[in-house]
């Protein structure tokens, strides 16, 4: 329309200057004057279109935790799957009929999944029938034929989005995903002209400046949605009749160049609508989900009408400081919406005695992970530009599994909150990965989730005490001709000197053992029987075993790193122990499994990759001897709590004065490491048994544990071995303990209890 | 001197019989003083969980990863055999089929891993280890590791002349 009237002014005054010589200074100031003016309002023109046609927003990156699978099998309680359902904003219904309804008949949910695009495609909307039995889902069925389904794939929960602070958030909406009343009620209440008029409402200002004209201040404003969009879209907020101008003309800009809806649609998607901390949030999309955890087709018609109502004031109508003015506001637009006959007088009244129903986190099932994401930014960090992950709408697919995490944080308050009287510094950390792949599935970065703050388990380098014994037995056990698990040590007074200085270790205990079984030694943590086969083998070598399972970290190169006088952090442990949880492979960690951009099309996927590091035969032994600490070793109370046939294998470690409470444990799936001490390094009065392991043991009672099971490899033998003597036993023999070995490394001689081996020399007649 | 190794076992053995050795002092998670040596059973224990085969699951996910395949989507194909091993992860024709999808992807170190790796999960099936090996010298030959493919191929040989 702009450039209609354009031209034909031109033709105008054109004509103008054949006919009046006498006019002509002012034909051409005029002439300058529109020109300057066509000029202008083609810039605006083109910054109208440059803006809607190009990256109308930057949009945050978004993180997604990892997708429940549902399948026949799968270890979960009905409790777990009902605060995963609720954290998703799942609404508890009678009968669910749409996405994102479930309702639940003691074990037996009846739900309606939501659809979704994966990185490996669209999962679609589901009709699913889900039975439980203790703690497994025991059935899967299409809910609408009761036929059994093999797998189901819910939505992920976000847990968050990287943006810059002070930066707009929203989640993109297409105007088919809004639904018609939403949209019919925004029209009644904002504009109710906006399909007839032009992009301004000349009415609609002259009401506007009477009304603001008669109480001497702005009262109402005239604006059209255009009018809004134009203002949110292209304007700064200082008020100035230049900025109003401007409106005006790109408002008729807009609206001759695009539809009604491509308007309404910007519309929707840019309107702020709260603020979250330093976030902003726009839009109806990231509304719908910052007020009610859902989607706006699954809102109801009190929801929709809140969320217009919130327009004309965010921070005003806020409806979680100031609920009063927000119901006032809300029912204000359900009557307008009454009037103007978008709802009936039935759904009117019901409306207008609903509860607001805002989402509240319920207490244990935070939706919020800092310490989690910081390790996700970290590994983005590594592979894309910051600018990138703020604008560009990239999704980001994690590893986290909530359940854990839940259970991790819960596991670790439970074991904190009752010492903290005594030791209010007291902290913790903890770091659960999936043996196999190498995925965090849960980080815990101190002892109060949700709290964004230092990072222990990735920041806090500690020094890990006996946690580094492994590595001394399994550098020990690779050399198969000289030592085996049975293999006898010395627990005595041991004097070392270094560089002038001499080195007594001594046991927890204060007590030398004697001769014991190089497992008994690392079972029971023997300082001394460990520091002696350190010396044997040569700081070099145990140096060398710790680079090859990819402790990178500066490590000390004295024999006092055989008792773990070295500082690495949860994190470093956990690269360690993945070593042995995965059989000898190592396996990188991972927090991150694809990269989409904003169309859904993957950009990267952080593959599976795995490197053997150690071999089959040694591996199994070290396993071995990892599962013998909870057998009759330092962890053992874990038996009283899980059944000895799960096989569980893992470390404690305490440090000097009881500054560092660690343990390190994992079952058939995995591993878990847990980290409890002070921040300034000061004594707490933990061992490695009273304070991680306890941690430890809650959250894989409340997870559940598998059999840590792991094949025989080829080449490795078990043989019955007397506790007594260390040699090799029979039925003569009371006391036994079954130990693998390496076939063709060194086995120990016949015990001296044993009835049937004569050809055997007993070892000390060797 | 027989005699006299005889009477030793025999003394030895003696001595055996004698009361126990307590077990030793727990030091690194105990306190010096010592706890009871036998932790007693908590009520609510956990158990080893009851054998709920996912197979449905994993026979839906190969399914789909055999229609990537076709398609020749390598790719997704892999990141489906992944998600079958996130279910289970102790499967070792699961982490054959990785290594089959890496093998197409043009990782033949990965693909060799993660055969070895299904082999130290296959014990006992001969059948699976053969193919691993067979796997292995393919990944080996395409990284012109000759005497490694050989190797490998004559162990599949032996494997297969098992069966």
């Amino acid at each position: 329309m702009a450039h209609k009237k354009r031209k034909s002014k031109r033709r105008s005054s054109g004509k103008r200057r054949k006919s009046g010589r006498n006019h002509f200074p002012w034909v051409k100031i005029l002439i300058t004057l529109l020109v300057v003016v066509a000029g202008y309002v083609a810039f605006l023109d083109f910054q109208v279109y440059r803006q809607f046609e190009g990256n109308r927003w930057s949009l945050p990156a978004r993180v997604y935790a990892r997708p429940l699978e549902l399948y026949a099998g799968l270890r979960l309680t009905p409790e777990q799957f009902a605060a995963e359902l609720k954290a998703l904003g799942y609404r508890s219904v009678s009968a669910a009929r749409k996405a994102g309804e479930v309702s639940r008949n003691a074990r037996r949910f009846q739900l309606i999944s939501r659809p979704f695009m994966f990185w490996d495609g669209q999962e679609s909307s589901r009709a699913l029938r889900a039975t439980f039995s203790g703690a497994h889902l025991i059935k899967l069925q299409d809910d609408r034929n009761g036929k059994p389904l093999a797998l189901a794939r819910l939505d992920p929960l976000e847990i968050g989005s990287i943006h810059t602070s002070r930066q707009e958030d929203r989640i993109l909406l297409q105007l088919d995903d809004v639904p018609d009343i939403l949209i019919q009620a925004l029209i009644a209440v904002e504009d109710r002209k906006f399909y007839t008029h032009h992009g301004v409402s000349p009415r609609a200002i002259a009401r506007a400046f009477w009304v603001n004209l008669q109480s001497g201040r702005v009262v109402q404003g005239g604006s059209t949605l255009t009018q809004q969009l134009v203002k949110n879209f292209f304007l700064s907020n200082q008020r100035s009749l230049r900025r109003k101008i401007n409106e005006a003309i790109m408002a008729l800009l807009l609206e001759r160049r695009y539809t009604k809806d491509d308007i309404l649609e910007a519309y929707l998607n840019e309107v702020y609508l709260a603020q979250d901390g330093q976030r902003a949030i726009h839009g109806f999309g990231l509304g719908s989900r910052f007020y009610f955890q859902r989607p706006p087709d699954e809102l109801d018609i009190a929801q929709m009408a809140l969320l217009v109502g919130m327009v004309k004031g965010p921070s005003w109508y806020d409806p979680r400081r100031h609920p009063e003015r927000a119901v006032e506001r809300r029912n204000l637009v359900l009557k307008v919406m009454f009037e103007q006959g978008i709802i009936t007088r039935a759904q009117y009244q019901k409306a207008r005695t609903e509860k607001l129903g805002l989402v509240k986190p319920a207490a244990g099932t935070s939706k919020t992970f800092p310490a989690f994401l910081d390790l996700v930014r970290r590994q983005l960090r590594r592979d894309y530009n910051e600018s990138d992950l703020v604008t560009d709408g990239l999704r980001i697919f994690t590893t986290l599994d909530p359940q854990i995490q839940w259970s991790l944080q819960k596991s670790l308050d439970q074991r904190i909150r009752p010492l903290r009287e005594k030791q209010p510094e007291l902290q913790g950390a903890g770091l659960v990965s999936s043996s196999a792949s190498g995925e965090v599935l849960a980080l815990a970065g101190g002892r109060q989730a949700g709290y964004a703050g230092f990072n222990r388990a990735l920041d806090a380098k500690r020094h890990v005490g006996s946690l580094i014994k492994p590595a001394v037995y399994l550098t020990a056990l690779e050399q198969s001709d000289r030592y085996n698990l049975a293999s006898l040590i010395d627990d005595k007074l041991l004097e070392y000197e270094q560089s002038g200085e001499l080195w007594r270790p001594q046991n927890y205990d204060r007590i030398f053992h004697g001769q014991v079984m190089l497992y008994q030694a690392l079972a029971h943590s023997y300082n001394v029987a460990t520091a002696r086969l350190g010396l044997d083998l040569g700081v070099d070598a145990v140096l060398r075993t710790l680079r090859r399972l990819s402790i990178d970290k500066p490590l000390n190169r004295y024999p006092s790193l055989f008792l773990g006088a070295t500082d690495l952090s949860t994190l470093d442990v956990t690269t360690l122990y993945l070593n042995f949880a995965s059989g000898g492979y190592h396996v990188p960690l991972r927090s991150i499994r694809a990269v989409l951009d904003a169309d859904g099309v993957p950009l990267q996927r952080y593959a599976l990759n795995i490197e053997r590091v150690i071999d089959p035969a040694p591996a199994y032994l070290i396993n071995r001897a990892l599962q013998l600490v909870v057998t009759e070793g330092t962890a053992r109370s874990l038996n009283r709590r899980f059944a000895p046939e799960l096989g569980l294998a893992g470390k404690t470690g305490t440090t000097n004065d009881l500054r560092d409470s660690w343990y390190a444990g994992y079952d058939g799936e995995k591993l878990a490491v847990i980290w409890m001490g002070r921040d300034d390094n000061q004594p707490m009065g933990l061992t490695g048994a009273s304070g991680a392991l306890q941690v430890w043991s809650s959250l894989f009672a409340a997870i559940g544990a598998v059999p840590l099971q792991p094949g025989i490899p080829e080449g490795v033998v078990w043989r019955q071995v007397d506790t007594e003597s260390g040699g090799l036993a029979d039925n003569g023999c009371e006391n036994t303990v079954q130990l693998p070995f390496i076939e063709s490394g060194i086995l120990p001689a016949a015990a001296p209890c044993a009835r049937g081996s004569a050809g055997w020399l007993p070892k000390w007649l060797q | 001197m027989k005699y006299l190794i005889c009477l030793l076992l025999v003394l030895l053995s003696a001595c055996s019989t004698t009361p126990q050795r307590s077990s030793p002092p727990v030091t690194d998670g105990t306190r010096p003083d010592g706890q009871a040596s036998v932790p007693e059973r908590l009520p609510g224990r956990v158990e080893v969980p009851p054998a709920v085969p996912a197979g449905g699951a994993i026979v839906a996910l190969l399914d789909q990863a055999d229609g990537y395949r076709q398609t020749g989507d390598i790719s997704n194909e892999a990141a489906t055999i992944e998600r079958a091993l996130r279910i289970e992860p102790g499967n070792a024709r699961l982490w054959h089929r990785l290594a089959a999808a890496r093998l197409d992807q043009d990782q033949p170190q990965q693909a060799e891993q993660l055969a070895l790796k299904s082999n130290v999960l296959a014990a006992g099936d001969t059948r699976l280890q053969a193919d691993n090996w067979r796997l292995v010298a393919k990944a080996r030959w395409s990284m012109d590791d000759n005497a490694g493919a050989r190797a490998a191929e004559k162990r599949a040989g032996e494997l297969a002349g098992r069966i």
